[in-house]
């Protein structure tokens, strides 16, 4: 199942995985009474967010200790195993030279590199599932390194793993490139092992209207979805205003209902604020805090936690856990006494809603999704913000209205109705400075003063 | 009001280095040095170390503006000598961002970029303009 004729693979790395019977059973043992896959750990959600940090380290010992250290600190219920940028974009020989002359310079696990054995120690090594999370525009042979380690989770897709993470794939390359990915996931759900696949929907992090976020990781799931798979993972990234927040984990499955096969499982994921963090430890600490909190009232199943050093550098493991625990107490019976404003959140999940629709529909409609994307992207009707692809425009600019939710100051040729439009700017209609101070001044808008220091008319809601 | 007509008469070569793909930096700072008059050719993410000599060479740079945030500057960077001796990217290079991996290493990462050949390491988007204009200034006075 891991022939040329479904995914395509470099040759040499192909000879020297296991065959596929032994990949499956190496997954199917993930399953047993002891262990469980990440699928399962999933479903024990019902209501409280099961929580898992980021963490990658480029030694092998120093990311078996990482992941031990954050195991007994830290008690996630997930563990992940965070690439190196060099393995992302297939350089492959790179991440190998560094892996053995100066592995603390890396940013994350080169895990092609050292290899699908050492994989499985990993996943052995601790008690929860293991998920890999990379931003490759081409993830198969991680991919397949990842299947042969026992690893039940893989994230990705051929939109959001593609404009956020480089700079000139055609996402002709990336969407087919995740389709391969896609078929094999299916295959595998097909012989009883139900990978957990999340679509990214954080994308370029900062300032991602919730509806864009949205519409990308919907258009991926129908493409996973005609590829078989179904079971997917629907990422979003805390924009910080909870209206917004909760009511974009909402939607998430609302328009999952509406657009994807009925007997697929949603589930549903908050990605802890992703923009520009405090480099104060006491507000990074409240906003992590924060984020933990926001899962919960937004029912997400899972919850990627970040930490009080996220401005400064990668993570120590004693910072990584604190992180999770700051975030699994407010996800705790602690605080089930918060109410919002449900009005309030009603009104901006219909929003939401309408404005993926707008975006989505027009792609739908077409005969082939993945050329319909790709179209899209170059017409500017599918388009984020801060790109780092040419292949998207990046016209849309985006700001914060006065409550601090965020809003399509530009939308580009995005397909949003007049209505959709004229909301958005009578939200915007504070926002008269220059363009570019108004921009990064929201850009920073955690990471400027802490609310409890701001003069008034400062506070950021 | 200072002059800065001298600005734009010659390019400059701005792109993040080869691992990186963080963008958001690179496009305020794109966005920032245009409106202040210098004439920018930028790049982008993800761009190897040659393709900046090769955009340098292409326009005469006067410097070439190398961001990177994403801890990998000193390997994305590590051919600058082996370019040098071939006589490529002769013009002033400056580094921005963040030099290092770890929390508190941006010291050891600046003097290995230092050792490396950079000629500028800056951390703040910032300190762009006057150090522009500094490199720019006798440049032009040097071309009469
Ligand atoms: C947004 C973001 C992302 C987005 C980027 C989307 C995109 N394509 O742009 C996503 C989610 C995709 C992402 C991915 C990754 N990220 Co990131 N990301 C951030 C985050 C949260 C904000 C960065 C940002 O946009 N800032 C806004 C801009 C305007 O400012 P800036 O980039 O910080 O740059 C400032 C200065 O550094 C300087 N500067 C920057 N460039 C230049 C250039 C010049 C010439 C000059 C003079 C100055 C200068 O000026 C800027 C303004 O003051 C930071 C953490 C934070 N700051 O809170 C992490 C961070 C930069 N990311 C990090 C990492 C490691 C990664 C990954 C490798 C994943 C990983 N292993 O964790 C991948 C990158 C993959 C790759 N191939 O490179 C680390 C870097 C670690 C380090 N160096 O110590 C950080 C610090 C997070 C952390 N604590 O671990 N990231």
């Amino acid at each position: 199942m891991l022939g040329e004729d479904v995914i395509e693979l470099d040759r040499e790395r192909r000879q020297r995985l296991p065959s596929w019977s032994e990949i499956v059973d190496g997954l199917r043992s993930a399953t047993s009474d002891t262990s469980d896959t990440a699928v399962e750990v999933l479903k024990r959600a019902k209501g409280r967010p099961v929580l898992q940090p980021r963490c990658g380290v480029g030694g092998h010992a120093e990311m078996l200790d990482l992941l031990r250290a954050l195991e007994s600190a830290g008690a996630p219920d997930l563990l992940s195993v965070t690439i190196d940028s060099h393995t992302r974009l297939r350089h492959f020989a790179t991440a190998d030279r560094v892996r053995r002359e100066n592995p603390a310079q890396l940013n994350g696990y080169p895990l092609v590199a050292h290899g699908w054995e050492r994989g499985r120690e990993l996943v052995a090594a601790v008690g929860v599932p293991l998920q890999v999370r990379h931003g490759s525009p081409d993830g198969r042979d991680l991919f397949a390194v990842s299947l042969a380690a026992g690893i039940t989770s893989f994230e990705g897709g051929g939109i959001g793993y593609n404009i956020p993470y480089a700079k000139d794939v055609p996402l002709a390359d990336s969407l087919r490139a995740w389709q391969q990915v896609d078929a094999v996931t299916a295959e595998l759900a097909r012989s009883g092992v139900v990978l957990e696949r999340e679509l990214f929907g954080s994308l370029t992090a900062v300032l991602v209207p919730p509806s864009l976020s949205l519409a990308m990781t919907l258009l991926e799931a129908v493409l996973a979805a005609e590829q078989g798979v179904r079971c997917v993972s629907i990422s979003y990234p805390q924009s910080g205003e909870v209206h917004q927040d909760v009511a974009a984990l909402r939607a998430i499955r609302a328009v999952a209902a509406e657009y994807l096969p009925a007997d697929m499982t949603v589930f549903t994921v908050l990605h802890e604020f992703m923009g520009v963090f405090p480099a104060g430890r006491d507000w990074a600490e409240a906003l992590v805090h924060y984020g933990g909190l926001v899962g919960r009232l937004g029912g997400a199943d899972k919850v990627i936690t970040k930490t009080h050093q996220e401005a400064l550098g990668i993570p120590t493991a004693a910072a990584n856990a604190h992180g999770l625990r700051l975030a699994r107490a407010a996800c705790s019976p602690l605080l089930d006494f918060v109410r919002l404003d449900e009005g309030r959140v009603a009104e901006e999940q219909h929003w939401i809603e309408r404005e993926v629709a707008e975006l989505v529909t027009p792609v739908l409609e077409r005969p082939r999704l993945a050329t319909a994307v790709e179209a899209g992207f170059a017409a500017g009707t599918l388009d984020i913000p801060f790109s780092a692809s040419v292949h998207a425009r990046a016209d849309v600019v985006p700001l914060r209205d006065p409550t601090g939710a965020i809003r399509y100051h530009a939308a580009g040729a995005l397909p949003l109705s007049g209505d959709v439009l004229r909301r958005q700017h009578r939200l915007l209609s504070h926002r008269t400075a220059a363009l570019t101070d108004e921009i990064l001044a929201d850009i920073n808008y955690f990471a400027d003063r802490p609310p409890w220091t701001a003069e008034k008319g400062q506070v950021p809601a | 009001m200072r002059d800065t007509t001298f600005r734009p008469r010659r390019a400059l070569v701005l792109g993040v280095a080869a691992s990186d793909a963080h963008a958001v930096a690179n496009r305020l700072i794109h966005l920032m040095l245009t409106e202040q008059g210098f004439r920018v050719r930028n790049l982008g993410v993800c761009t190897p170390l040659a393709e900046f000599a090769d955009a340098a060479a292409e326009l005469d740079a006067a410097a070439v503006i190398i961001g990177s945030v994403n801890g990998h500057a000193v390997n994305d960077l590590a051919d600058l000598p082996g370019l040098r001796a071939m006589g490529r990217l002769a013009c002033p290079v400056v580094f921005g961002g963040r030099p290092s991996i770890e929390v508190g290493g941006a010291a050891t990462g600046r003097a290995r970029l230092r050792e490396l050949g950079v000629d500028h390491v800056l951390d703040r988007a910032e300190q762009l303009p006057a150090l522009l204009d500094s490199i720019l200034a006798p440049v032009l006075t040097h071309a009469g």
